[in-house]
């Protein structure tokens, strides 16, 4: 099995549903609402405001 | 993932930062059993579609309480010292919230219309690529709603060869788009695999049953592509015994079992190699079914002059039962020669298998031609 870890270095020029985001930073997180994993319910990133986030995206693969 | 766990869960329990993830993967209940093998309880969201846009993960960001990504994968070797700054930083609201990212409606029917939406969403990506210039990421996100189909109730036939078609034309037109390109490694050849894609899955579940844990159900049980290690380089397989040299065995031309062929990728260069994949089903209709009482379904490949396979024979065990219904299905790769010619390859090849029709009906040994296709490129 591969180490869990850095596999390529992450290109941060994303095209979130037409429209250019930057994740970069002094940019806002696309207010984007997906799937939650356990309940397949809409949530979105904009529901953690208030508090710090530690956003982490990836696969399991 | 884990080592940032590990450097913020006490964090994380007591209510300084939270933690979320966002999932780039086709399957994710996968993800589901990874979390729970990690012991990692933070709310995951599904991006299957890949609407953030990443082109690679992973990715860890800081982002504020306001929303604003304040770091973009600060070192993990000094998680505690970067994390540590991050929470005593004190940072301005902005002067206006992020904008709403408008979803058009072929990704809403993915995201929100569930199973049986799911041909309608694949309408609507069509319609889309019908009346715009060849757009990659909608390409790609048609691919995805191919695969959701063909592993749901709903599939039809060619499903799985449209989502890898799919997202190889999506990644023609943006070649480096990392993500799409891993939907076809994980199916694809030893040779183009950065890695195993899943073979951690059945550690995860040993340990999780050994901690006294039920692990997850997984809506697609992994295998063959996925859990192939890569190779550096190809190993055609030696001479083996044909079992049907002389075709003496009586054909069934796909009435007692459907069989389904994919090439991924579709199209390859001179000396590149593709992994051919076949999908068998017993026929519903006529209610045929597997007889396990005999040997097992064998797949024997003949592959043109100058091309090396690699299994060349499948054997497969039969269940336990006496009769049974299930899909089976049969990986072989195929090496394409250094001097191949541009155009469509056709790789023969033929399954033998034992079947019955009807409850209590006859039951048969028979034999199935199949025809494997994939496209040379022109070489550049």
């Amino acid at each position: 099995m591969r180490t869990w870890g850095f596999t390529l270095v992450p290109l941060l020029w994303s095209a979130a549903v037409g429209a250019q985001t930057q994740l970069a930073p002094g940019q806002p997180f696309p207010a984007l609402q997906l799937p939650a994993m356990e309940d397949g319910r809409p949530r979105s990133i904009v529901e953690f405001r208030g508090r710090k986030l530690i956003l982490h995206i990836f696969a399991s693969w | 993932m884990p080592g940032w766990h590990e450097a913020t869960k006490e964090l994380e329990r007591q209510g300084k930062v939270r933690v979320a993830g966002i999932i780039e993967e086709q399957h994710p209940d996968r993800a589901r059993l990874f979390m729970q093998w990690k012991r990692m309880g933070w709310p995951i969201l599904v991006d299957s579609l890949n609407l953030i846009g990443v082109q690679a993960v992973p990715i860890t960001l800081f982002i504020d309480e306001h929303g604003i990504i304040r770091r973009v994968n600060p070192p993990l070797k000094n998680a505690a010292a970067v994390t540590g700054e991050f929470l005593a930083e004190r940072y301005e609201a902005p002067a206006a919230a992020a904008p709403a990212v408008a979803v058009d409606a072929a990704n809403k029917l993915f995201l929100w219309g569930g199973e049986k939406k799911i041909g309608e969403a694949i309408d609507a990506y069509k319609a889309r690529r019908q009346h715009a210039s060849p757009d990659a990421a909608a390409t790609f996100r048609l691919g995805v709603a191919y695969r959701r189909r063909y592993d749901s109730p709903q599939r039809q036939e060619g499903d799985f060869q449209a989502a890898i078609d799919h997202w190889q034309k999506a990644l023609d037109l943006n070649p480096n788009q990392y993500i799409w390109r891993r939907r076809i490694q994980q199916y694809g050849p030893r040779l183009s695999k950065p890695y195993s894609f899943y073979d951690w899955v059945v550690t995860a579940r040993e340990e999780i049953r050994a901690r006294g844990e039920q692990p997850p159900p997984l809506v697609v049980e992994p295998g063959g592509a996925e859990f192939a290690r890569p190779l550096k380089q190809f190993e055609a397989e030696g001479a083996a015994a044909e079992p049907d040299a002389a075709g003496r065995i009586h054909r069934d031309p796909g009435r007692f079992i459907r069989v389904e062929t994919i090439a991924a990728p579709p199209s390859i260069a001179a000396g590149a190699a593709t992994r051919f994949h076949a999908v068998f089903r017993p026929n519903q209709r006529i209610k045929a079914h597997w007889n396990n009482e005999a040997e097992g379904l064998v797949l024997w490949v003949n592959p043109p002059a100058g091309w090396s396979v690699n299994p060349r024979r499948v054997a497969l065990e039969n269940p336990r039962e006496a009769v049974s219904l299930e899909t089976r299905a049969i990986e072989f790769e195929a090496l394409a020669p250094v001097e191949a010619a541009a155009g469509r390859i056709t790789i023969p090849a033929y399954a033998l298998y034992y079947v019955c029709e009807d409850v209590n009906g006859t039951c048969l040994f028979r034999r199935q031609d199949l025809r494997f296709t994939v496209s040379v490129q022109e070489k550049k």
